[in-house]
C-alpha cells in the first residue's frame, strides 16, 4: 500500500525518439483524489506523456526531466527499479479492453497476479481478487474470476482492467481512452465508476464531453506541449488559448444547415511542428510574435498564446 | 472437453477404417500373385493353385479384407507369405525403435528451436538474432539424409567418437544403445529444429506485439518476465501446428535416416519387405505408418484445446 497522501508532480518532462522532441517541457501536479482530464488531437503526446509516468515507453523513446509521485521518482529510474512501481504505486487501463487480457488465463488469476508480483501471498490475493472483481461491480464475481476473457463483454474486461489497476491501493490511476471501444450506454456506467474509485486520476481522451463529465481540471496538449490548463469549467466555457477555442468550437452542437467548425489544417507529424508557437501555422490570429514560443502562465487557469481570446 | 474428446476419437476411428480400406485395396491392385512369388518361375498351375488355397488370396477381397482388418483389431498382421513368420511381432519390434529415434529427433529439435528462436525474436535487432535466423534459413534446405552423412563424416569418420552406424538394444548395453543413436537424433531433429526455429521466431515476435504483455508490464513485470508468464504459452499455439506436422514429416525421414544408419525400425522393415516382395509385410508396414501420422493428428487437435480455452 502507498501512502495515501501522494501528490504527483510532474517537472519539464520531455519525451524523446532520437533527435526528435515529442513531449516538451510538460509540467503540471495532481493531488490526491483529483480528477485530471488531458485532451488533445492524436499526436499531441499525450499517450507518451501518460507512458512516460507508468516508465513503458517503447523502445528506442525516452523521457526525461522529473516526475515524482509523493516521494518516488517515476522518471529516469532504471527499469528494474521502476517495475516495482507499476501497478502498485501507479496502475493504468488502456484503451482496448478486448486484447489487454491474456486470453489464455482465467480472469481471476490475472487480477490475483497484479498482487502477487508485489508480495501478497497467492491464496489471500486469490480471495481480494474476487473482491476486487465484486469492488467494480461485476455481476457474480466468483464466477467471472473463473471465467476467460473471452467469455466476457468489452464493458466487463474493461471493469477487469480497473480491478488490475486498482488492486494494490495506487496512488495515481491513468487511463488512456478507457471508454472508447465501448458501446455508448456501456460507457457512461464506466465513467461513472472510474471517477468513483480513482484515488488521483490522469484522464487521456479526445472527448470533450467526457472530461467535462469525470474531471474537475484539464491540460490542453497540442505538438508535445501544455498549451492550456484549468479549472473545467473556466477552461471550457472561456478559452483562452487560440486551439482550445478551435477545438471546442469542433465539438459544439451546431444548427442545421451551417457549417461545421473545424481547427484548419491538420496535425503536423512529429518533428514538423513549427518554431516558436507550435499551433501557429494553423492559427488565424498568428503575428510574427508567434515565431518566439509563449511560456505557460497564469496562475489555476494558464495558457501559452501570445493573441489568447478574451 | 469430454464431448470433444469422443467426437475427435470417433473420427479417429473412421479414418483408420478408411485409411484401412485404403491401403488393403491399394496393395491388392499391385500385379504379382503372392504364392506365384512364393514358388518361382518353374512352379505348376496345380501346385500354385494350392498354395493361394493355403494362403487364402483365392477368395474374394472383401473376405480377404474382413480377415486381414479383423486380425488387424486383435493386433494380427497375418503370416509372411515368404519367410512364413508372424508380421505382427516383426513390427512390433520395429516400431519401438523408429518410435525412440522420432521421439528423440523431435526432443532435438524442440531442445534446439525453443531456445534459439525465443532468443531470435527477443533480440531480432541484434546482429546474433539475425544470424540465428539466417542460419536457421540454410538449416531448412538440408535434407536429413544429408545431414546424417555430413555428421558422419565429422563424427565418426573424422573424428571416431561415435558410432557411423549400427544398434544395440537398450537391454544390452544403454551407453552403446545412446551412443547409437545420438548421430541419427542429431540428422533428424537438427534439420527440423532449423525449420521450428522459424516458426517459434514468428509466433515470437507475434505475441511481442501483444497488448496483454503490456497489461503485464503494467502490472510491474519486467519484459523478460512478461514474455516468460504470458507469452509462450500464447505462442505454443502456433507452434504445436507445425509440430503435429513435423512429426509426421520425421515420421518419413526415419525410413530414410534408418537406411543410413542401419538402424532397425520400421523403415528398414519397410524397404526389406519391397525388397524381397513380401506383400503382406509392406501393407502391414504402411498400415502401422498411416495409423501413427492419424494418431499424431489426433493428439495435436486434443493438445491445442488443452492450451487454448478460446476453443473449447
Amino acid at each position: 500500500m502507498s501512502d495515501p497522501v501522494s501528490t504527483l508532480r510532474v517537472e519539464g518532462l520531455t519525451v524523446r525518439a532520437e533527435s526528435l522532441e515529442l513531449v516538451r517541457e510538460v509540467s503540471f501536479t495532481i493531488a490526491p483524489g483529483e480528477r485530471v482530464g488531458l485532451i488533445g488531437e492524436s499526436g499531441s503526446g499525450k499517450s507518451l506523456t501518460a507512458l512516460s509516468l507508468m516508465g513503458l515507453l517503447p523502445e528506442a523513446v525516452t523521457a526525461s526531466g522529473t516526475a515524482r509521485l509523493g516521494d518516488r521518482d517515476l522518471v529516469g529510474v532504471p527499469e528494474n527499479r521502476v517495475k516495482d512501481l507499476r501497478g502498485r504505486d501507479v496502475s493504468m487501463v488502456f484503451q482496448e479492453p478486448m486484447t489487454a487480457l491474456n486470453p489464455l488465463m482465467r480472469v481471476g488469476a490475472q487480477v490475483a497476479e497484479v498482487m502477487t508480483l508485489h508480495g501478497t501471498p497467492r491464496h489471500e490475493a486469490r480471495e481480494r481478487a474476487v473482491a476486487m472483481l465484486e469492488r467494480v461491480r461485476l455481476p457474480e464475481p466468483g464466477q467471472v474470476a473463473r471465467a476467460y476473457p473471452h467469455q466476457l463483454s468489452g464493458g466487463q474486461r474493461q471493469r477487469v482492467m480497473l480491478a488490475i489497476a486498482l488492486a494494490n491501493g495506487p496512488g495515481l490511476l491513468i487511463c488512456d481512452e478507457p471508454t472508447t471501444a465501448l458501446d455508448v450506454t456501456v460507457q457512461k456506467q464506466m465513467l461513472e465508476l472510474i471517477a468513483e474509485v480513482a484515488p488521483a486520476l490522469l484522464f487521456i481522451t479526445h472527448d470533450l464531453a467526457v472530461v467535462a463529465s469525470v474531471c474537475e481540471r484539464v491540460l490542453v496538449m497540442y505538438g508535445g506541449r501544455v498549451v492550456e490548463s484549468g479549472p473545467i469549467r473556466e477552461v471550457f466555457t472561456r478559452p483562452r488559448h487560440r486551439y482550445t477555442e478551435g477545438l471546442l468550437a469542433a465539438s459544439k452542437l451546431t444548427p442545421r444547415g451551417t457549417r461545421l467548425p473545424t481547427v484548419q489544417g491538420s496535425v503536423p507529424s512529429a518533428g514538423q511542428f513549427p518554431d516558436g508557437c507550435v499551433f501557429r501555422n494553423r492559427c488565424p490570429h498568428a503575428t510574427p510574435t508567434c515565431e518566439t514560443a509563449p511560456a505557460l502562465t497564469g496562475d489555476g487557469h494558464a495558457f501559452a498564446c501570445w493573441h489568447p481570446a478574451d | 472437453m469430454t464431448l470433444y474428446l469422443l467426437k475427435r476419437l470417433a473420427v479417429l476411428l473412421a479414418s483408420t477404417a478408411v485409411a484401412a480400406v485404403v491401403v488393403f485395396a491399394f496393395m491388392a491392385l499391385l500385379p504379382g500373385d503372392p504364392a506365384e512369388i512364393a514358388l518361382g518361375v518353374n512352379a505348376t498351375p496345380e501346385a500354385v493353385a494350392a498354395l493361394r488355397q493355403q494362403f487364402g488370396t483365392d477368395r474374394p477381397p472383401v473376405a480377404q479384407f474382413l480377415d486381414w482388418s479383423g486380425g488387424l483389431l486383435q493386433g494380427d498382421f497375418g503370416t509372411s507369405y515368404v519367410t512364413s513368420s508372424p508380421i505382427g511381432p516383426q513390427i512390433g519390434d520395429r516400431l519401438g525403435v523408429t518410435a525412440v529415434l522420432v521421439l528423440g529427433g523431435m526432443a532435438v529439435a524442440l531442445a534446439v528451436a525453443v531456445p534459439l528462436g525465443t532468443y531470435a525474436a527477443v533480440r531480432h535487432r541484434d546482429p546474433l538474432g539475425a544470424a540465428i535466423s539466417a542460419v536457421s534459413q540454410v538449416g531448412i534446405a538440408i535434407p536429413a539424409f544429408l545431414a546424417g552423412i555430413l555428421l558422419v563424416f565429422v563424427f565418426a569418420v573424422q573424428a571416431q567418437v561415435l558410432p557411423s552406424g549400427g544398434y544395440v538394444p537398450f537391454a544390452e548395453d544403454p551407453g552403446e544403445w545412446l551412443r547409437g543413436l545420438l548421430l541419427p537424433w542429431a540428422s533428424l531433429g537438427l534439420v527440423q529444429g532449423a525449420v521450428l526455429t522459424r516458426y517459434v521466431r514468428s509466433a515470437v515476435l507475434d505475441v511481442m506485439r501483444e497488448d496483454y504483455l503490456r497489461t503485464a508490464r503494467a502490472k510491474g513485470r519486467g519484459s523478460t518476465g512478461a514474455l516468460w508468464r504470458h507469452g509462450l504459452r500464447n505462442a505454443s499455439v502456433p507452434v504445436v501446428t507445425v509440430l503435429g506436422l513435423q512429426l509426421a514429416t520425421l515420421l518419413i525421414g526415419a525410413v530414410v535416416v534408418e537406411r543410413v544408419f542401419v538402424i532397425p525400425g520400421l523403415g528398414d522393415l519397410l524397404l526389406n519387405g519391397v525388397a524381397g516382395r513380401d506383400l503382406l509385410l509392406v501393407q502391414g508396414v504402411v498400415m502401422v505408418l498411416v495409423a501413427a501420422v492419424l494418431v499424431i493428428n489426433f493428439v495435436v487437435d486434443v493438445a491445442y484445446h488443452l492450451l487454448d480455452p478460446r476453443l473449447r
